[in-house]
């Protein structure tokens, strides 16, 4: 025993300095090598001992937040290990922020094509946001401000500046590591794209500079678009921010410390693991609400930030969350993370509904009723981000559909098995709306614009954006159950989760694991939904019963005792080929369903029975999500007006009230 | 009883006597609306009629479904259906200041005017109450113009304030003063429109100033009296509402059809029971004030229809 202990020591007193040698010789020309890796190994923001992803960055923010300014000043230590297997000396950074200036690629975008909170008719200065970048420093290689350099990797567009990069005087060797040292300044704008001030509120999304990802054997940096989002590399966030002491804050990962300062400051210090981007939000008026919720990995601390005025919400908040933790985590597999924290923000704010890892906020206003589910709805579709962006985290900015997509399909899912299919999204004074319809409502308009596949700010509008990416592939998903199977979708969904997790797939990781666990080669179905833009639409093109003998002199139709050749015929109207069920009902009770592969442009069904045919159907089970026109997918051989007597005198109703309205003020 | 009171019940009464006159108008903005609306109900017609999914409108109503039909190309634009809508009714507000001084020339009278009466009194006043129209317009668009720039101010400083609830605040007590103010505007007018009836007024701007001066006199019984009526009218129709909702089953088109309707003839009724109190109380106002010991004098007789009390007009003695 006391042998060895020499020995170790022995080791020890020769080792230690040879691997302090090696340590400072490498930290002298700026980089680490591999077996010194800088990423800590922590693991105190997730309920697993050992890390959960390949850390590539870590990052050391400190920032000081002035409310009165909306302006922050910072310094960040970024580490980034080189996993890339190649030496870089080329790095790009994201400086988000800065493309809310006039002349940026977002502003322009945004300007032309419109986007979902501003429409920019006039410039005002509160518009304005800005991420500076005041110094910047590699580790060993001294001050290299004067060699930043903005990019414009997109579009060319010289007056943007939401890209800056740095070409290092050497190299960083596969394996080793190295540390910027970055002193910015941020200039918040009122809230744009989920991230600014309203009044005394402030979500600080996209804050600090943040570098690229090496994706596919090259820098992936793209500026910031209208309609992307972002992608990011894991690592580890440790994030002090000193602000008010009047101000509730929220943030990514777990709250560490809290400092009340002499100023009447506060310095709040988060930590996170395994997270790819870190968000905060404060106000001085949230009321914060906790609760607790079991998961199969740990216990998960839910934390809401509510509006006062919110307040007789949060039941509502918390049972939706926990309701989408269960299902998600029984569906698709487990939440890892420690926290999640749900920020309802402030009113009129375009803060509301977004994503960040352990981070979201929802959307409600004071008077939300009951059987509408909008908050329902934001808080389950941001969840549901947190494992596709979250933990899927695919390229935001060339695969949207990826995670806004099928985040919308298991919205459908989630949200049809708390509520009810039909009334999902809406049951209020007998208007009902389903979630699956607000999906197919939403790509209709432009079903033939764009691919699915198309990067996000290559679309042809905002629109057809927002139809395609969220509402195409949720109907691309749920139609692809008739095909497969609803328990098979659900379970190449786990697959794909289990197996990408923590990692950047592209969309052929996604498609080859549902073409794997079906078991099936969908390239059919995938080529005209997924890269093509093929449309769906089916339509019972006519139908008629004629009597057999109708050529005879004493000839009279009787019912159930005249014998008539019906005949049906389906159109495939649209270009997207599919196989379809096809229900014929006579008007004797009888239902005799047909199969068609659609392959030829129309079929057409013939009988002789000794019944009418009184309607026919596409669809008849209505698993169809993907039909442009469900109007004509059905044709009934009588006419019946009531649905049209009922509108019109819906119709009618308010055209005489607004009439009368008119007259009682003018006349 | 308060003279409010008296005002809401004398104006009650007289509306009661001529309930024909709403049944009309109604049946005139059913008619007027009925063509407003043909061209959404033919296009509805076309795509609704031979599908079943048009169920999902029939037995509930499917908001989506609804979205869906109105985004078809054959329903055409939103517009295009709203619009001849909107022409109609402008034609039914014409038609009613058409027909307006024929019901008053029935409120204020104490017999029931026969229908050559009805119209004569519709034809000598048809330019005066366009006239009136003008001057309403003038005096209340650029008041309606302030108040709601004012609102859009209030609304926008309400905006800053920390409180969710400041806004809403604010938006419906600036909506409860425009209220009252219009309320008070259309009162104002309401008297000038009895006035020209009752004394056959040609010039306009001198009913226009009677009316203001009668309005002056008791500003709030009156503003009491249509504020009182108007939340009858509200209530008649939140009642129908939810009876319609409530009641009526979703697929039930004649159930629908009768409870809407009802709505709607009860609504008009409030405005025509305003207008009624307004007669009443011209009338009771435009008294002229007798001696007690003097004889009465003959009440001058306006063929064919004599008001209740006549009136003596500015400045000139009865004719």
């Amino acid at each position: 025993m006391a042998l060895r202990r020499a020995f170790l020591l022995l080791s020890a007193v020769l080792i230690l300095p040879i691997l302090g040698y090696c340590q400072a010789a490498a930290t002298s020309k700026g980089a680490h090598p591999a077996t010194a890796s800088l990423i800590p190994e922590t693991t105190s923001a997730i309920n697993s001992s050992t890390p959960l992803s390949q850390r590539v960055v870590a990052y050391n923010i400190e920032g000081r937040y002035d409310p009165k300014m909306h302006s922050l000043d910072g310094s960040e230590i970024l580490t980034y290990h080189n996993l890339t297997g190649q030496p870089l000396d080329r790095f790009p950074f994201h400086l988000y922020l800065n493309a809310f200036q006039p002349k940026a690629t977002w502003i322009r975008e945004a300007k032309a094509m419109g986007t979902r909170d501003v429409t920019y008719e006039k410039w005002e200065d509160k518009d304005y946001g800005s991420d500076e970048i005041k110094s910047f420093e590699v580790v060993g290689m001294g001050d290299l401000t004067s060699k930043l350099e903005y990019i414009q990797p997109d579009d060319g567009n010289k007056d943007d500046k939401t890209v800056v990069q740095i070409v290092l005087p050497r190299a960083v060797a596969p394996g080793e590591s190295i540390q910027f040292k970055i002193k910015f300044h941020d200039q918040f704008p009122e809230t744009q794209a989920r991230s600014g001030w309203k009044r005394d509120f402030i979500l600080g999304g996209q804050w600090f500079p943040k570098v690229g990802v090496w994706w596919n054997g090259a820098w992936n940096c793209h500026q910031y678009h209208a309609t992307t989002e972002f992608f990011a590399d894991f690592g580890v966030y440790d994030v002090s921010l000193t602000l008010p002491q009047y101000e509730v804050v929220g943030a990514s990962g777990v709250l560490v410390n809290t400092v009340k300062n002499a100023d009447g400051t506060q310095t709040v210090t988060y930590h996170g693991d395994d997270i790819h981007d870190f968000a905060w939000t404060a106000s001085p008026r949230y009321k914060v609400g906790e609760d607790t919720f079991q998961g199969t990995m740990g216990p998960v601390q839910l934390r809401l930030l509510m509006q006062p005025a919110h307040w007789g919400q949060e039941a509502r908040h918390v049972k939706i969350l926990k309701q989408t933790l269960e299902h998600f985590e029984r569906w698709y597999g487990p939440y890892p993370y420690k926290t999640l924290t749900l920020v309802d923000p402030e009113p009129d704010s375009a803060a509301g509904g977004m994503e960040y890892p352990t981070f979201i906020t929802g959307d409600s206003t004071w008077w939300m009723p009951d059987g509408v589910y909008l908050p329902e709805l934001v808080v389950e579709h941001e969840f549901g981000h947190q494992y596709w962006y979250g933990m899927v985290a695919t390229n935001e900015f060339e695969d949207a559909w990826l995670d806004e997509g099928v985040n919308s399909y298991t919205e459908c899912k989630v949200m049809d098995s708390v509520f009810s299919p039909k009334t999902s999204f809406l049951s209020q004074f007998g208007i009902t709306v389903g979630n699956r319809e607000v999906q197919r409502i939403q790509f209709i308009g432009v079903a033939d614009l764009d691919p699915l596949a198309r990067k996000a700010y290559e679309y042809a509008s905002f629109n057809s954006y927002g139809g395609v990416t969220y509402g195409k592939t949720a109907s691309v998903l749920l139609t692809l159950e008739m095909v497969i199977g609803e328990d098979t979708v659900q379970k190449a969904l786990r697959t794909y989760f289990m197996r990408y997790r923590f990692t950047h797939p592209t969309k052929e990781d996604f498609l080859k694991t549902i073409e794997e666990v079906s078991g099936k080669d969908l390239r059919w179905y995938f080529n005209q939904a997924v890269y093509g833009t093929q449309v769906f639409d089916y339509e019972v093109m006519r139908i008629s019963s004629d009597p057999v003998n109708w050529y005879k002199k004493d000839f009279k139709e009787k019912k159930g005792e005249t014998v008539y050749d019906s005949r049906v015929r389906i159109h495939r109207k649209g270009d997207f080929v599919f196989p379809v069920e096809i229900e014929v009902k006579f008007d004797n009770g009888e239902k005799v369903r047909e199969q068609w592969d659609g392959q030829d442009r129309w079929v057409r069904f013939t009988y002789r029975k000794k019944a009418k045919i009184e309607s026919v159907e596409v669809d008849p089970d209505h698993k169809i999500n993907l039909d442009r026109d469900n109007f004509n997918n059905s044709r009934t051989a009588d006419p019946r007006a009531a649905a049209t007597r009922k509108l019109a005198n819906y119709w009618n109703f308010l055209s005489q009230t607004f009439a009368q309205f008119l007259t009682w003020w003018l006349v | 009883m308060s003279d409010e009171g008296n005002l809401i019940s004398t104006g009650l009464r007289i509306v009661n006597r001529h309930k024909r006159y709403i049944l009309w108008f109604w049946l005139l903005n059913l008619t007027l609306a009925e063509f407003g609306t043909a061209a959404f109900r033919n296009q509805a017609h076309a795509v609704l009629d031979h599908s079943l999914f048009a169920d999902k409108l029939l037995h509930g109503f499917d908001l989506s479904v609804f979205v869906e039909l109105l985004s078809r190309p054959e329903t055409g634009s939103v517009a295009g259906s709203t619009m001849p809508a909107m022409y109609f009714a402008i034609l039914f507000l014409v038609a009613s200041l058409l027909l307006m001084p024929g019901v008053l020339e029935g409120y204020t009278s104490e017999g029931r005017p026969s229908r050559e009466e009805f119209f004569r009194a519709c034809g000598r006043n048809l330019w005066r109450f366009v006239r009136l129209l003008l001057f309403f317009a003038i005096v209340a668009g650029p008041i309606t113009g302030v108040l709601f720039a004012i609102k859009a101010g209030l609304a926008k400083l309400a905006d800053k304030s920390t409180n969710e609830m400041t806004p809403f605040y604010t938006s419906v007590l600036t909506s409860l003063v425009i209220f009252f103010i219009l309320t008070a505007i259309r009162i104002w007018f309401d008297l000038a429109q009895v006035d020209v009836v009752v004394r056959d007024q040609s010039a306009v701007r001198k009913s226009v100033a009677a009316g203001l001066r009668y309005a002056g006199r008791h500003p709030f019984r009156m503003l009491t009296a249509y504020s009182g009526i108007t939340l009858v009218g509200l209530l008649v129709l939140v009642t129908g509402v939810w009876i319609w909702h409530s009641l009526i089953r979703p697929n039930s088109v004649v159930g629908a059809l009768l409870v809407s309707q009802v709505m709607l003839i009860l609504w008009l009724w409030a405005r025509f029971w305003q207008r009624a109190a307004a007669a009443a109380y011209y009338l009771r106002e435009s008294v002229v004030p007798v001696p007690v010991l003097a004889a009465p004098e003959p009440a001058p007789v306006r063929e064919p229809a004599a008001p209740l009390v006549p009136p003596a007009p500015e400045g000139a003695a009865p004719a």
